[in-house]
């Protein structure tokens, strides 16, 4: 069989090293697509594209060898190139390719129309049309397109290689009796078109092809080490797939965690540089040092780095010199010079040396790439993998380089590529804004990426912070279904086609009809798009006064990093949970935790199930599902049974079926898959919600851990006390007697929460602190409400400094919240506006108001009737002088009143007999109203 | 006459810049935001920080209807999304539309899916639609753009389980978003309406709209019914017309009379209305604003429509009034129908007037002050009664009636004796 050779070429990567003289064409060929400048995007764009189509054969090829294909390859490049084995090669080649044009010629205009149309033909498509046909063996079908003039053209000027622009269809006809007279020789230029010049190809493809989706990351090739290939990102994904493809039937991909390759060791997660394409210094040793930027040399004392420019300075180089690293940012003198508008010149290197860019430089400059290792494996032939996802530097984006971008920011795209190990240099570190703060001296290869950037759309995304945790989830989501996916190869091809489309759907979205983002089946489709075209730019260049710094950490959804006062009831349940998880048989554990609102009920139990699960991450307790439904969030309390059965297997069903399936799984002990062994906990927030007439839901799902082999631990959360009480007895029974109260905090608990919070940031007055904390824990013992008035009154002061620097320039005002702060922002929480607006209401409405009052000492009775009040009024009004307006604007005033919901009164269409009652107390009324200085008079009847 | 004609053109020109002022919230609210005490700067603040700074607030605006919260509000929101354009989206919702949980759940999520380009799908349930929202709130945190939730009508959002507000400030307190929710409401005690557990996770700013002062009111007349002096109207009327205006304003029976107006309303809203009014009265010929305009317009306001009421009642329906009142000063009472006509027959018997009709003409009268509203049934019970066997209430007092009686016209003489009686 003729694939035998190919694999054996393949499987060698160790190939020699690429002669001189050729890397010399390489290098010296124009990077037009290579460089880093956003203008020449579409252009880069329209060569990726073309580039994709020539992607599976490099490793394809190999495999099968009776496709006569190569002629786009052949173009351009191969003319250039200059490599020993290619003359040879193309020596050999003419005669099939001969023949081979002739059958191209005739298929070319339908593939021009086919490539325009599309933009991209899926091979995996092709190829499983193919399989059917029972040509598997032969390898995939890889379509050109190109115009066919150009083409020929350029077919004619080279008269080399062979074409592969081959259409499915007559690809099966044609295919057959070639084969075997080809097979070796096109191998033969296939080796060397591997050394294909990309940048050539690039143009052609910018001749023909118009840029289609905004999804082109520009056209990524890298060198592998040994092999002279030149890979794009899409190229390594393609031909991976292939290769996984035909070998599946046999062996299967093996997934590590960590990789020991080259000396280095790699992990998931990890971010590396990866190759990116041969040039001179790349194959020279990697400088592990920055050298000096004044005396070139390497070593010798503590270096510093320039915030500006990155240039490393030895301390003693500068001039003058400097004794020890300064605090904060240091600019060196040449970019000072420079921001003056002076002309500056860097020192040049000593003659003969050429100065050494190091990887950062390089990076930076766009010559290198970075990536992110999402997994690691090893492929069926031997060779180790990666999936990766490209890191890219703000000078790729759409929005270009913005001002407020550090030097050393990169940026996550949504853009994956299977890599091969070889190309990987060495790690970097790509770091969160936290860490990177925190990172001074780790070296040269620190970066700071802070955001998403969504290839599609060209939008930005902040990383989410917590993004970790689901990370995690979805790795063994995903792990799950690769497994299963590697299950069942029979419908393996579906699913790749699938996913072609999906991609494709992705590329073009107006020719895909689209789900709806707010059902389940969408599942948020399309909600990646949301995201900013630019960083705006106060996030990223204003620096958080105290204030602010106080304010955010402040905020209910700050996490804080400890959680103090609630050490005993986290101790319990920690020893509940794990007692009942480590327990074999998990009997009837059910725990009630009640305590009034905002006393950390639900935090200390996310908390405490934080914890664990970090220990099951170190393997010190068995694995665990959880569970977390919260009664106020469903629709209906029966819908409770289809969030929990979700939640376990992730299939949605109704109720009623949901609940059938979880019976048999708590109560008759049946496990559906693998996974349903581990105990399950069930956090059920907001208890009381579930609560129904028959109370059929909370005895359905207190019955199910008293159930042998359910494995079923229930934690439910509400506020009463006296729930289990209040419900029926047979559920009281179930829900057993294990109880924990969470009090309402005291006011040196609640200061203790504030004061951790505020750790190291000097915004508040001690007392401020307490007294907001003292207020808070006499009424309710919140700390929600202790946080927001923290908050509230440090936005109060910062609203007050902003203001007052705003008017007067002094720089006098003091930020620091004050008690008068946070007494402001108390009144506001807790005191009814009433007062006020009596204070400030019309002239007939405290007339009315005073009616009430005088009405109420008069009889006593705090219900009246209209008629009663109006009688009054208008005695009111006679005896001192002012109009009495008649009854119906009365019966006005007294419904505006009761809009306000200062009085209570029946709707107005009652009149005379509507009934009326103050809604607050009399003395308010009256304290409100005593001093007003248009109606003076009303104090008397008060 | 030509000359005469152009002025007129002019004064309508006027007439119509002043209307579309006062129609327009925006410049009715304009100035008074400058001082940093004014609802205007705070809200601004309080949003502009929750977008800059990416926190999450909750805010009550609250004050009597009238008082401009909603006009503040959509000042500060169109300064803002001039200030930030792509950072702000704003949903808004009307309590007395959207206090259906479901529906508010599902407006959101329509609201959100037009504004960033989704597709919407009518059929999504509620936990869809609410994990939608808490994946929105997410991605636009992510994505450093704000969400202001605008909540008319507050008060019927705080009712029931309250759903909707649970799940928003829940999401607001565990989600890394920014957003920010605004609760417009005339109802002073709104957060006590709220549910313990949603009550903890709201965040309780509240910035309270309340009347102007005397002096604000004055500036606030004169600021929008002076003329601009650079615009297309010619100087020398546009001078005349605002000296006119001074003089008008400084004048004591012009104080007076907005006092009256505004004894019973003090709500820039209820002020707005009037000068609107007023203005509409003004003469085209004159051109100018006039005292006497501003009457009419008073006493346009002050109409008592109960006694107007009383003025279109026929002679029968009067007598059966006054017979309601006698048996009301009898204590009686409850009285339908038949009670009335004994009463009224009573009447016919000792003074036999003119005035007496048959049983069905009585009831026809009867019928007629139902739909006035003078009179009402007592209760909601007994529908299938029919009308003259339910118990019904004179719903004007007696005062009232008196006052009626003597501008009626034609009154007979002996009614009047009748109600002293």
């Amino acid at each position: 069989m003729p694939t035998e050779t190919p694999r054996k070429q393949f499987q060698s990567p160790k190939k020699p090293k690429q002669s001189p003289n050729n890397v010399k064409s390489q290098s010296s060929t124009p990077s037009i697509h290579l460089s880093p400048q956003t203008p020449q995007l579409p252009l880069r764009r329209s060569s990726r594209r073309s580039l994709q189509l020539f992607t599976s054969k490099t490793v394809d090829e190999m495999l099968d060898l009776s496709t006569p294909r190569k002629a786009l390859e052949a173009l351009d490049g191969i003319g250039k190139c200059s490599g020993n084995n290619r003359k040879g090669s193309s020596v050999r080649t003419p005669r099939t390719l001969k023949c081979k044009f002739n059958e191209e010629d005739r298929e070319i205009p339908e593939m021009g129309k086919v490539g325009e149309g599309n933009g991209e033909v899926s091979p995996e498509a092709l190829e499983s049309k193919k399989r059917k046909n029972g040509l598997s063996e032969e390898g995939s079908v890889k379509m050109g397109k190109s115009p066919k003039c150009k083409l020929n053209e350029d077919l004619g000027k080279l008269g080399e290689g062979n074409g592969d622009v081959v259409s499915p269809e007559k690809r099966k006809k044609g295919l057959r009796n070639e084969e075997s007279v080809k097979t070796r020789k096109s191998l033969r230029c296939k080796l060397s078109e591997e050394e294909m010049e990309i940048p050539d190809l690039g143009k052609l493809g910018d001749a023909t092809f118009f840029p289609v989706s905004p999804q082109a990351l520009e056209s990524k090739k890298r060198k592998k080490g040994g092999e002279k290939r030149a890979v794009t990102r899409a190229m390594a994904t393609r031909s991976l797939k292939k290769v996984n493809k035909e070998e599946k039937k046999g062996r299967k991909r093996v997934y590590y965690k960590k990789v020991v390759y080259d000396g280095g060791e790699f992990e998931v997660g990890d971010d590396v540089y990866v190759k990116r394409r041969e040039d001179a210094s790349s194959d020279d040793e990697v400088p592990e040092m920055e050298e000096c930027r004044v005396c070139f040399k390497v070593g010798r004392g503590v270096m510093i780095e320039c915030d500006d420019c990155l240039g490393g300075f030895h301390l003693k180089c500068l001039t003058p010199p400097l004794k020890e690293v300064p605090d904060g940012d240091w600019v060196c003198g040449f970019c000072q010079a420079r921001k003056l508008g002076k002309d500056v010149e860097f020192p040049k290197p000593p003659e003969g040396k050429k100065r050494v860019r190091t990887l950062r430089e390089k990076l930076l400059a766009s010559d290198l790439w970075a990536a992110r290792i999402e997994s690691l494996w090893k492929e069926v032939d031997g060779s180790y993998w990666f999936r990766g996802r490209w890191y890219i530097i703000p000078e790729e984006t759409a929005s270009g380089r913005q001002p407020h971008n550090l030097k050393r920011e990169l940026y996550r795209t949504n853009d994956f590529a299977d890599i091969e190990m070889e190309s990987i240099i060495r790690q970097c570190d790509v770091m969160s804004p936290k860490e990177y703060a925190k990172a001074n001296d780790q070296g040269d290869d620190v970066f700071l990426c802070e955001y998403e950037y969504d290839i599609q759309w060209h939008s930005f995304k902040r990383l989410a912070e917590i993004d970790n945790d689901e990370d995690g989830e979805c790795a063994n989501g995903d792990e799950d279904w690769n497994s299963c996916k590697e299950d069942d190869s029979d419908t393996d091809e579906d699913m790749e086609y699938e996913e072609e489309n999906e991609r494709n759907a992705h590329a073009r979205p107006s020719t895909t009809p689209q789900l709806a983002a707010n059902s389940r089946k969408g599942r948020f489709f399309g909600i990646r798009k949301v995201g900013t075209k630019m960083i705006p730019e106060h996030v990223r260049c204003h620096k958080q006064t105290e204030l602010e710094r106080a304010k955010a950490t402040l905020l209910l959804a700050t996490l804080p990093k400890s959680l103090p006062c609630r050490n005993k009831e986290m101790e319990e349940i920690t020893t509940f949970v794990k007692g009942a998880i480590c327990d074999d048989q998990c009997l009837g554990r059910c725990l009630y935790i009640h305590g009034v609102p905002g006393t950390g009920k639900t935090m200390s139990v996310l908390a405490v199930m934080r914890n664990i699960k970090s220990e099951v991450d170190a393997g010190s307790i068995r694995p665990y599902c959880f569970v977390e439904v919260n009664g106020l969030k469903l629709a209906a309390p029966e819908n409770i049974y289809t969030v929990i059965y979700e939640a376990l297997t992730g299939h949605r069903v109704s109720w009623k079926k949901a609940l059938q399936l979880l019976n048999e799984r708590f109560s008759d002990g049946k496990k559906i898959a693998k996974g349903d062994d581990r105990p399950c906990i069930l956090l059920i927030d907001e208890l009381d919600l579930l609560v129904t007439r028959n109370q059929s839901v909370l005895y359905n799902i207190l019955d199910w851990p008293t159930k042998p082999h359910s494995k079923l631990i229930v934690i439910g959360i509400a506020n009463t006390m006296d729930l289990p009480e209040k419900l029926l007895p047979r559920i009281s029974s179930r829900m057993g007697i294990q109880r924990l109260c969470f009090g309402p905090y005291n006011y040196q608990q609640l200061q203790e929460i504030i004061s951790s919070r505020l750790k190291g940031i000097d915004a508040f007055e001690k007392q401020a602190v307490e007294f907001a904390s003292r207020k808070v824990a006499a009424i309710s013992g919140d700390a929600r409400r202790a946080l927001e008035i923290c908050r509230r009154a440090a936005e109060i002061a910062d609203y007050n400094m902003k203001n007052q620097i705003s008017s007067v320039n002094s720089s006098t005002v003091k930020d620091v919240v004050t008690m008068a702060d946070v007494d402001a922002a108390i009144q506001e929480m807790f005191q009814a506006p009433h007062v006020q607006v009596m204070k400030s209401c019309s002239k007939l409405s405290k007339i009315f108001l005073t009616a009430m009052v005088y009405e109420l000492y008069k009889t006593g009775m705090g219900e009246t009737t209209f008629e009663k009040l109006a009688m009054t009024c208008s005695c009111l009004c006679t005896s001192n002088g002012e109009a009495f307006p008649g009854w119906d604007t009365l019966l006005k005033v007294g419904c505006k009143l009761g809009e306000c919901r200062i009085i209570l009164c029946e709707a107005g269409d009652r009149h005379r007999v509507q009934k009326l009652q103050l809604n607050f107390p009399s003395d308010d009324v009256a304290f409100a109203l005593k001093d007003s200085k248009d109606l003076p008079w009303l104090a008397k009847y008060l | 006459m030509g000359r005469e004609k152009e002025k007129e053109k002019l004064s309508e020109k006027a007439l119509n810049l002043l209307r579309s002022r006062l129609s327009d919230p925006n410049f009715i609210f304009r100035p008074l935001p400058d001082s940093p005490d004014s609802n205007y700067s705070k809200l601004k603040f309080i949003i502009s920080t929750s977008v800059t700074e990416a926190c999450n607030n909750s805010i009550l605006l609250l004050g009597p209807r009238g008082s401009g919260k909603v006009a503040v509000l959509e000042l500060v929101l169109s300064d803002l999304l001039q200030q930030y354009p792509e950072a702000i989206s704003v949903i808004r919702l009307n309590g007395l539309l959207h206090s259906d949980d479901n529906c508010a759940l599902k407006e959101i999520a329509r609201q959100l899916c037009m504004e960033h380009q989704l597709l919407f799908s009518k059929v999504a349930s509620f936990d869809d639609n609410s994990q939608f929202m808490i994946a929105m709130l997410r991605e636009c945190g992510l994505a450093h753009k704000t969400i202001i939730f605008v909540l008319d009508e507050f008060d019927f959002f705080a009712q029931g389980k309250q759903r909707l507000l649970y799940s928003l400030l829940d999401a607001m307190q565990s989600v890394n978003s920014q957003a920010v929710v605004i609760g417009v409401s005339c109802r002073l005690d709104v957060d006590q309406l709220l549910e313990k557990r949603v009550r903890s996770r709201f965040s309780h700013r509240k910035l309270l709209f309340l009347s102007p002062s005397k002096e604000d009111t004055e500036r606030f007349i004169e600021h929008i019914l002076s003329l601009p002096m650079d615009s297309s109207l010619p100087h020398n009327y546009a001078a005349e017309f605002n000296g006119r205006l001074k003089k008008l304003l400084s004048d004591e029976r012009f104080k007076e009379l907005i006092d009256t107006y505004l004894s019973f309303n003090f709500t820039i809203g209820h002020l707005v209305r009037f000068l609107f009014q007023a203005v509409s009265y003004m003469d085209l010929n004159a051109g100018f604003l006039s005292l006497g305009n501003f009457k009419t317009a008073l006493s346009s306001n002050q109409r008592q429509l109960k006694l107007e009421c009383i003025r279109d009642c026929s002679v029968l329906e009067l007598y059966m009034m006054v017979c309601m009142k006698r048996l009301e000063v009898k204590e009686q009472a409850s009285y339908n129908f038949y009670s009335v006509m004994t009463e009224y027959k009573s009447i016919h018997d000792s003074f036999q007037t003119s005035d007496y009709y048959a049983a069905n003409v009585c009831l026809r009268a009867f019928e007629h002050l139902l739909q006035c509203q003078l009179i009402s049934f007592i209760d909601n019970k007994g529908h299938n009664q029919s009308v003259e066997f339910r118990p019904v209430k004179l719903l004007i007092s007696s005062a009232e009636l008196h006052q009626g009686l003597k501008s009626y016209q034609q009154c007979p003489a002996i009614l009047l004796k009748l109600m002293d009686r």
